[in-house]
């Protein structure tokens, strides 16, 4: 391998006109091929049975997310002007071609079911928004009579009203979102116009990421290009091997764009994971020429380019390799997203190894100068590096002879770290994503303080035919909507076919509160959903319960998207589980809510499982490479303390895992391999023909362990910039991967370090 | 009642025998005045299919009377079981007030009155409303005779008829007319967006004691893709039903059959 690389790199110039023309080819690729997938759904995966039966539910019960247009008045909406509003508001979006008219609800769509002289009817609230005070106060008691309303449409102080918008999920896109905000500036004044919903906090989402991202990354870049420079004092090599990690992402998202693959939000990581891995290795082919330099200052340059090659191809290429495969066994994951991410990564790190020994290699023919003397050198001035040295030897004395403290205090932190982690929890919140004071939260919180609440689970029985029509189903449901509400505050307001059969009972009984209660006589339930049918339109029915009346749909209104408030409510609708089994029902759980817990859940279980895999193959490949199983097991160290101490802390500080947070831990793979393999590597590297380990262990934290240290320093100064993001994900993201790469990097010079010599230290004794 | 019909007739008849083609208007009066008989009975099947496929049934024992100025119809639910004897009756008016209408619940063992409030309403969950089911005046709507054609080999008019009030829930509708029998054959409904929204197709006529009668039809919302199918057995017409069988206390009483 290293022969067909001296060939190569003989022909320095084609090999940074070939780098830059590929470059150009797959930016080109990337800006005219690429799109963004921003469906949430076309991430899960299609067949998993929780997705399969929630998309079948929703067809059924037409279940969708619901944009909320919330009219604040002044005072009242109880005036004419204000219902002229609601109306009005209300027709446009019913007239938008992504809107259906029947999925919009308002008071003017609304059913008011009322009897009169004990009769039963179902109408409108209002059609013209009546003038006189007579009339609005007769619209005001009868909204306020109405309990599948008041409290629902209309807030119970009268001053705010909803109208709900429910679309479909593949319609949402950023013209429509912008269509959406410039009509809540058309229609307000002097009413406050908000609008909330899941779609529109996913909307803002993805929208706000990106665009952070964007002004984030040149400056993260720059950050690193500039501790490079502060490391290794050379402007060319730094910026080779920036250059080098940026061509790196730019073939990967040209690739994608080539064979068509749509970007995900979980590929933003793509990048992130190829800059932290790939400085790395820039930094240790630069960092072994500077030493080979310096160590043999006779020798000219490209002689110090091929000893490079020569000493450095082997653990760059081990590394690479064991780090490709690891993210490659991403690709047991059920989730697309997830394998695109692992299988691109993989490629990026191939492009980057490549790039590496090629491009940075015929970059430093080239342009570097041809400095014989080690003086003129930029490199650390002797007398620093004997500063350094002395350091460093004491650093190594230390730990060798303090190795019982390293251990102990290793275990502790990794016990210390378990605990942590078993506090852990995983949030599929997307309104957990944006800060506490900003415009979607607060909007969400008036929302949630007013009425039911902005996010939904869906509840979905199924029994046999004409169960549903049954007191003791209807009579569950109820007390299960009851007991749901009370046993949970985060729980606003439910809604049934039950609430239906309340209010039918209550009206025909001439509005007599104590029957507002699931009548005991099956055929009088029966005769009154006949009723309903041949009063008004029967359509809203099909919404909370089957054609054939064998399922049923329970919609929670909840005050939070939160994984935790969603878990407290399905466990409080479960314990209903059995008496409803008595029954012959089955209970199940749909919509986008319940879909994202599942998902979320699935990337974690995913995420862990191919953490674990990788980990073997790591284990696996090292041994073979090395020829020892002891030395397989030592490799895997960094992966492992990372990974664990990341989630130790998470759980510890209540960081919530969430998608991306979740891949995060795949950064402990592609650096902790890295850092085992080299340091590995160059131990045994030094140990041949020298017997003084302590010789050997200090050579080695010089080269191998600079390197390591300089790669983490470039990549936490940089992600640390992330710090400074207005979206709290981003601010996550770059803790926890400065995080990450300190562990990895304190981790290898300290347990591994001790573990290796100890190993060595025993074999040839 | 009578007289005024057989006037507007008469003058339909005239105007018929000035010109060979008749207008919109006069094939749409031929129909609204298409004599049915005075007494209709018959059991009906409502056959509700949805767009999954989903089908629910009911059957009906129906009554028909002519009064004149008013007409009297009362439906008693013989299936499915827990809905038996649920009895629903109706009164129209020919000078265009409401209807009124009644139902019996044998379950609160009352009658309850309903109000409806327009007939634009949907007829027991189907996608016929009451004005579909033939209550709606011709003089509601302009006419225009748009061609004749040949359908399902029957020489035909095709009518457009639009409503006068532009309110109405149909911004347009078109019919196919048998010549002759005055038979609505098809009919497109169309919305107020001038969406296609309903059509209806007439399965089966036959003559029953002398009257072109419909024994099956049925209503294709496209927009939803709901359906619904109306089987009529059993017709008998002109043998006379009694006036209490148009009474509350009948209601209650129920038929068996």
């Amino acid at each position: 391998m290293t022969k067909i690389l001296r060939q190569m790199l003989k022909h320095p110039l084609i090999i940074i006109l070939t780098t830059l023309i590929m470059s150009l080819f797959f930016f080109w690729q990337m800006k005219s091929n690429v799109r963004m997938e921003t469906d949430l759904d076309e991430y899960m995966p299609k067949n998993h049975p929780a997705f399969i039966y929630s998309d079948e539910a929703e067809a059924i019960y037409n279940i969708k997310d619901g944009i909320i247009f919330a009219i604040e008045a002044e005072e009242s909406i109880y005036t004419t002007e204000t219902l002229d509003k609601i109306k009005s508001l209300s027709k446009t979006l019913m007239n938008m071609e992504e809107i259906e008219k029947a999925d919009v609800t308002s008071l003017y769509s609304a059913d008011n079911i009322v009897g009169t002289d004990g009769s039963l009817e179902v109408n409108a609230f209002y059609r013209k928004a009546p003038k006189s005070e007579e009339k609005l106060a007769e619209l005001r008691q009868s909204v306020e009579n109405n309990e599948m309303v008041h409290g629902r449409l209309v807030s119970e102080d009268g001053r705010t009203a909803l109208i709900i918008a429910r679309i479909n999920d593949d319609v949402f896109n950023d013209a429509f979102y912008q269509s959406l905000l410039s009509l809540a500036e058309e229609f307000k004044g002097p009413e406050k116009i908000h609008i909330a919903g899941s779609p529109i906090v996913e909307g803002t989402l993805a929208n706000l990421m990106p665009r952070d991202m964007a002004k984030m990354v040149p400056l993260v870049i720059a950050v690193i290009f500039a501790v490079l420079l502060l490391l290794l004092r050379r402007f060319t090599g730094s910026l080779l091997i920036l250059l080098s990690v940026l061509f790196a992402s730019i073939w990967t998202f040209g690739l994608m764009g080539l064979l068509g693959i749509p970007v995900y939000s979980v590929s933003t990581m793509i990048p992130v994971m190829l800059i932290a891995i790939g400085v790395a290795y820039g930094i240790h082919l630069l960092n072994k020429y500077q030493l080979i330099r310096s160590e043999n200052p006779q020798m000219d340059k490209k002689e110090a380019v091929f000893a490079m090659i020569d000493a450095m191809t082997s653990p760059v290429s081990m590394a690479a390799v064991t780090t490709m495969v690891g993210f490659m066994s991403l690709l047991t994951s059920q989730v697309y997203p997830i394998k695109y991410f692992g299988l691109f990564t993989a490629f990026g790190v191939l492009v980057e190894l490549i790039l590496s020994l090629l491009f940075i290699s015929a970059g430093i023919l080239l342009f570097e100068k041809d400095r014989r003397s080690a003086n003129n050198d930029a490199s650390p001035v002797p007398n620093e590096e004997k500063q350094n040295s002395e350091l460093l030897k004491r650093f190594n004395e230390g730990l060798a002879s303090h190795r019982p403290w390293v251990l102990i205090l290793s275990l502790f932190i990794v016990g210390l770290s378990v605990w942590g982690s078993s506090k852990i929890w995983i949030n599929s919140s997307f309104l957990d994503k944006f800060e506490k004071d900003s415009d979607i939260v607060l909007t969400d919180a008036f929302i949630n303080t007013h009425f039911g609440g902005t996010s939904t689970l869906n509840v979905i029985l199924e029994g046999d035919d004409a169960v549903m029509k049954s007191p003791e189903a209807l009579k569950a449901m109820a007390e299960m909507q009851a007991a749901v509400e009370s046993e949970n505050g985060l729980v606003g307001s439910s809604f049934s076919l039950a609430d239906y059969l309340k209010r039918m009972n209550k009206v025909m009984h001439e509005d007599r509160v104590e029957y507002e209660r699931i009548p005991d006589d099956p055929e009088l339930i029966a005769q009154y959903l006949l009723l309903y049918e041949m009063s008004g339109d029967p359509e809203n029915l099909w919404k909370v319960v089957d054609y054939n009346y064998a399922g049923a749909n329970i919609t929670f209104q909840l005050k939070s998207d939160n994984s935790k408030a969603l878990e407290a409510a399905m466990s409080s609708v479960n314990s209903f589980e059995s008496r409803l089994a008595d029954l012959g029902i089955q209970l199940n759980y749909a919509g986008s809510g319940y879909k994202a817990y599942v998902f979320t859940d699935l990337i974690l279980e995913g995420q862990v499982k191919s953490l674990a895999l990788s980990v073997l193959i790591v284990i696996v490949l090292l041994a073979l490479m090395f020829r020892s199983l002891y030395i397989g097991l030592m490799g895997s160290i960094p992966i492992l303390l990372t990974s664990i101490v990341s989630f130790g802390i998470m759980g510890s500080l209540d960081i919530p895992l969430s998608t991306t947070t979740a891949l995060i831990s795949s950064i402990a793979v592609g650096i902790g391999i890295d850092y085992a393999v080299h340091f590995i590597s160059t131990f045994r590297e030094n140990r041949k023909g020298n017997t003084d380990l302590s010789l050997v262990s200090l050579r080695t934290m010089q080269s191998s362990g600079r390197a390591i240290l300089f790669n983490a320093l470039v990549v936490i100064a940089g992600f640390l910039v992330l710090l400074a993001s207005v979206f709290p994900p981003n601010r996550t993201l770059g803790a926890l991967i400065s995080l990450n790469m300190a562990v990895s990097f304190i981790g290898t010079m300290t347990l591994l370090y001790v573990l290796l010599r100890h190993y060595y230290e025993n074999r040839k004794g | 009642m009578k007289t005024w019909k057989l006037m507007i007739t008469a003058i339909a008849l005239m105007t018929a025998l000035q010109a060979q083609t008749p207008s919109g208007h006069e094939i749409m009066m031929k129909v609204y005045d298409r004599p049915t008989g005075k007494t209709i009975q018959s059991n009906l099947t409502m056959t509700l299919t949805n767009s999954r496929g989903d089908v629910r049934e009911r059957t009906i024992k129906q009554f028909l009377k002519d009064f004149g100025t008013e007409e009297k119809k009362v439906m008693y639910f013989t299936a499915p079981a827990d809905i038996r004897n649920t009895a629903f009756m109706n009164w129209s008016y020919t000078d265009g007030s409401d209807d009124d209408q009644w139902i019996y619940l044998p379950a609160l063992k009352k009658v309850k009155r309903i109000a409806s409030d327009s007939k634009s309403d949907y007829f027991m969950g189907s996608d016929f409303t009451y004005d579909d089911l033939g209550d709606r005046h011709p003089d509601a709507d302009t006419h225009r005779l748009l061609r004749e054609e040949s359908l399902q080999g029957e020489a035909c008019y095709v009518v457009e008829s639009i409503s006068k009030d532009e309110d109405y829930m149909y911004s347009r509708t078109v019919t196919w007319i048998i010549k002759d029998k005055w038979i609505d054959l098809k009919k497109e409904f169309y919305d107020e967006d001038e969406d296609h929204l309903k059509t209806l197709n007439i399965r089966k006529y036959e003559e029953v004691a002398g009257y072109w009668t419909i024994p099956d039809m049925e209503m294709h919302n496209i927009q939803k893709d709901h359906r619904t199918r109306m089987l009529m057995k059993n017709i008998v017409i002109d043998e006379g039903i009694s006036d209490n069988m148009f009474t509350q206390r009948m209601m209650q009483r129920g038929v068996n059959d």
